[in-house]
């Protein structure tokens, strides 16, 4: 039987009063490419941290790779990688040591380090190896914040928004290493605000609504063969007016604009 | 001059000042704050500055104690502004100011106009305003002539401390910045105590070196507040020629970029540093953590200087503070001393250590260990920076201590040095989780601490250099070499207090973690 690579059950968050997530349930088989959408505020983010272990869910479980997970286990920790809304990168720090320091937390040793930090470096451009990554600019930490959740070959990739801020010859490698990923069982779970690649790249789409309530869920593996996907009676053909249906299109008359 | 949207902006730096006050931390912070403010403001229009010239129109003397009140003032600002940070937070930077329909000199104008209209400044204005209405109103000077003074003086304060603070920025640039620095504050601070035998034995110098402080600023100033001759004019005329010049100053350099230091052009990567090497000794779990802080301080440019300046300024203190105490003055002072030269290098990252990390902070959570080890490796880096200092303040004092060499003294001076880093450190692991603030790493000049961090700063310097003075004339023996073992509970409870904290902290820090995510990313 295939293995859900992420399962969640009724996840609540909660900050004070106001509901961040509300009631979620959702199952990503193994080897997916997941897209995870929703409008500004929906959720997508605080549900990340809740899946990767920055949030604690108020209330629901969260199963990741057939195991329950929690902020302190470090196990389940190992086999995910992470690349974080805000990067998470160590801004003092040359690419290539916050690199090592992430390939060393997570239990590599000193000569796959090295040989893998080389290796993304290389690929992904990174050789200016005088600047801080402070100095870097957006797309370029963007690159760093991806070889560090990529380093330990994880077998569950959570990826917020991914493609923002880099240039198109960047997005097209990524794309191939994701789909590489995707092809030896492991998974990618997606959140993006480019619902084009988010089209070509992703197998399967879950679309949620504020305050992160899942609205569908489905296969859209028909949009990239010039196919239609129905909901609620309807036949679309591309994920974009899907999506503003669910998520309620929105028109405001500003007559001087 | 576009004076609507200066005014807007000016009014908009109060806004987000109020704003703060929406979260309980912010609250708690305004409140004393501004309740301090208040009652140091009365304290010092009533005690200070109106009974200053009080006493100095009854004692006939109104013009010297003018002098010496304004002049000791003006370099108080310039102190706390520069060494402390006091006023200097830059509320909106250049860039942020592009983005509005702003000329470059009325960007200028803004920022300048945000930055005296900080309540600091206040403070010093409305001190000089209590001795200016003070001899107004005790029968000397004109009210007029005096408020003009008052205004110029506090203008051209305000501009002298920019000017300084960029030089110092600009000096800071240079490779030897540090080096340029620490002698020129050595020269600063010693001066004074090596010129006044010099002056003393030449009375002459002191009349010409009078007689050239006429033109300074202050002296400037008492003259316009307390004359209504031409000597007033002539004194007003300095203080606007000193403001005209210190703008042009300000402009010029403000106009002329740093030149940024040469960085080699690193075309190898270092695998295997010597922060890898010593973080190493904390085991394999800890170690890439370790390393990872101890970068984190080093790179840090505030962090360089004051850990460069800690022992010459401490060492400064205790001259100085010593010398009313008798023989054993010098060490009891040392006592307090050296607890404050382990902390006080580290002290800005150690009592805020997620404050300026940003969106990083989120990293610790992705990382397979158990989350607290961020908090916990980041206070081990602060320990060893910080007690790093405690051998070479002991060298130190073996070398120039004037006393004979005793290793009873070496051994308490160990003892309270210790007692200050652990101590410190574990108050600085509480303020990080309960009081932290988002401030930015690459800042050179502002005070960014949250109010806790500043308490705790502040209060323990403040403690460390004036019990030991209260213990030398109350209980003698309780500092003299004779009772060295005393210090041996006192580093004690201090270690013990640290592992305490440490321990109970860590457990903490998971449960607020999103409270900090609030803080640190500044969404709270």
């Amino acid at each position: 039987m295939e293995m859900d690579a992420i399962r969640l059950t009724n996840m609540v968050k909660k900050y004070g009063p106001t509901v961040a997530v509300e009631d979620l349930s959702l199952t990503v088989r193994a080897g997916t490419m997941f897209g995870f959408l929703g409008p500004n505020g929906s959720g997508k983010s605080t549900t990340i941290g809740c899946m990767t272990g920055l949030l604690d869910p108020t209330s629901g479980e969260i199963e990741l790779l057939g195991q329950r997970f929690t902020a302190e286990n470090a196990a389940i920790k190992r086999r995910i990688g992470v690349m974080p809304e805000t990067l998470g990168l160590f801004e003092p720090l040359y690419a290539h040591e916050f690199l090592a320091f992430v390939a060393r937390m997570f239990g590599l040793d000193e000569i796959t380090t090295r040989k893998r930090v080389t290796e993304l470096l290389a690929a992904l451009e990174l050789t200016d190896a005088g600047k801080t990554l402070s100095e870097y600019s957006t797309g370029m930490r963007k690159r760093v914040a991806f070889a560090a959740a990529v380093i330990h070959s994880p077998e569950v990739l959570f990826l917020d928004e991914p493609f923002e801020s880099i240039d198109p010859a960047g997005v097209s490698l990524m794309k191939q290493w994701l789909r590489r990923f995707t092809e030896q069982g492991r998974t990618v779970f997606i959140t993006s605000h480019v619902l084009e690649t988010v089209e070509r790249v992703c197998q399967e789409v879950a679309i949620i609504t504020k305050p992160g309530k899942l609205v569908w869920q489905g296969d859209i593996t028909a949009f990239a063969n010039e196919g239609a996907v129905s909901c609620g009676g309807q036949q679309f053909r591309a994920l974009e007016p899907l999506f503003l249906h669910l998520t309620g299109e929105r028109y405001a008359d500003l007559n001087w604009l | 001059m576009n004076t609507v949207l200066i005014a807007e902006l000016v009014k908009l730096r109060y806004q987000l000042l109020w704003a703060k006050t929406r979260s309980r931390n912010g609250r708690i912070a305004i409140f004393l704050a501004g309740y301090i403010l208040l009652v140091m403001l009365i304290a010092l229009l009533t005690s200070g500055g109106f009974g200053a010239a009080m006493i100095a129109v009854r004692s006939g003397k109104a013009e010297m104690v003018a002098r010496v009140a304004l002049f000791a003032l003006f370099v108080q600002a310039l102190i706390a502004t520069t060494i402390l940070g006091f006023g200097m937070n830059a509320i909106f930077s250049e860039t942020e100011l592009r983005r509005y329909p702003l000329k470059s000199s009325e960007r200028r104008i803004a920022r300048h106009a945000i930055g005296i209209a900080d309540p600091f400044w206040f403070l010093f204005l409305a001190l000089e305003l209590g001795l200016a209405v003070g001899f107004y109103v005790n029968g000397v000077g004109s009210f007029w002539l005096g408020l003009i003074a008052t205004l110029a003086l506090f203008v051209c304060n305000y501009l002298a401390a920019r000017v300084l603070a960029l030089m110092v920025d600009r000096v800071m640039q240079r490779k030897s910045g540090s080096f340029i620095l620490i002698a020129v504050i050595f020269t600063v601070s010693m001066g004074p105590s090596l010129l006044l035998p010099v002056l003393k034995k030449n009375p002459a110098i002191v009349s010409a070196s009078l007689a050239a402080l006429r033109y300074t600023p202050p002296f400037g100033a008492a003259a316009a507040m307390v004359r209504t001759d031409a000597g007033a004019l002539l004194g007003l005329g300095s203080v606007f020629c000193w403001v005209l010049g210190l703008a042009a100053a300000l402009v010029a350099l403000e106009r002329r970029p740093p030149r940024q230091r040469v960085q080699a052009e690193t075309t190898t990567m270092n695998w295997d540093g010597p922060m890898d090497r010593v973080a190493a000794l904390f085991g394999p779990e800890d170690a890439p953590l370790v390393a990872h802080w101890l970068r984190f301080y080093a790179r840090n440019n505030r962090f360089r200087i004051l850990y460069m300046l800690s022992l010459p300024l401490m060492a400064f203190l205790t001259f100085n503070t010593s010398r009313r105490l008798g023989p054993n003055g010098l060490f009891a002072v040392a006592l307090g001393t050296f607890a404050c030269v382990c902390f006080l290098g580290t002290s800005r990252i150690a009592v805020n250590l997620f404050g300026y990390v940003g969106g990083a902070f989120r990293r610790y959570f992705l990382l397979p260990t158990d989350p607290a080890a961020a908090l916990r490796t980041g206070s081990y880096a602060s320990l060893m920076l910080g007690g790093s200092m405690l051998p070479i303040a002991l060298l130190a004092w073996s070398i120039f201590a004037p006393y004979a060499f005793d290793p009873r003294m070496l051994f308490m001076l160990a003892g309270t040095g210790l007692t200050g880093l652990f101590v410190f450190h574990a108050l600085g692991l509480w303020v990080t989780l309960y009081n932290p603030r988002r401030g930015n790493y690459s800042s050179s000049f502002g005070n960014d601490l949250s109010l806790g961090g500043n308490i705790v700063l502040l209060g323990g310097m403040v403690t460390c250099l004036a019990l030991p003075q209260v213990l030398v004339l109350m209980m003698p023996a309780a500092v003299s070499p004779d009772n060295w073992w005393s210090v041996i509970p006192l580093a004690l409870a201090g270690i013990g207090f640290y592992v305490v904290s440490l321990k109970h902290a860590g457990r903490m820090f998971v449960g607020r973690r999103e409270k900090l995510l609030a803080v640190v990313e500044g969404k709270a």
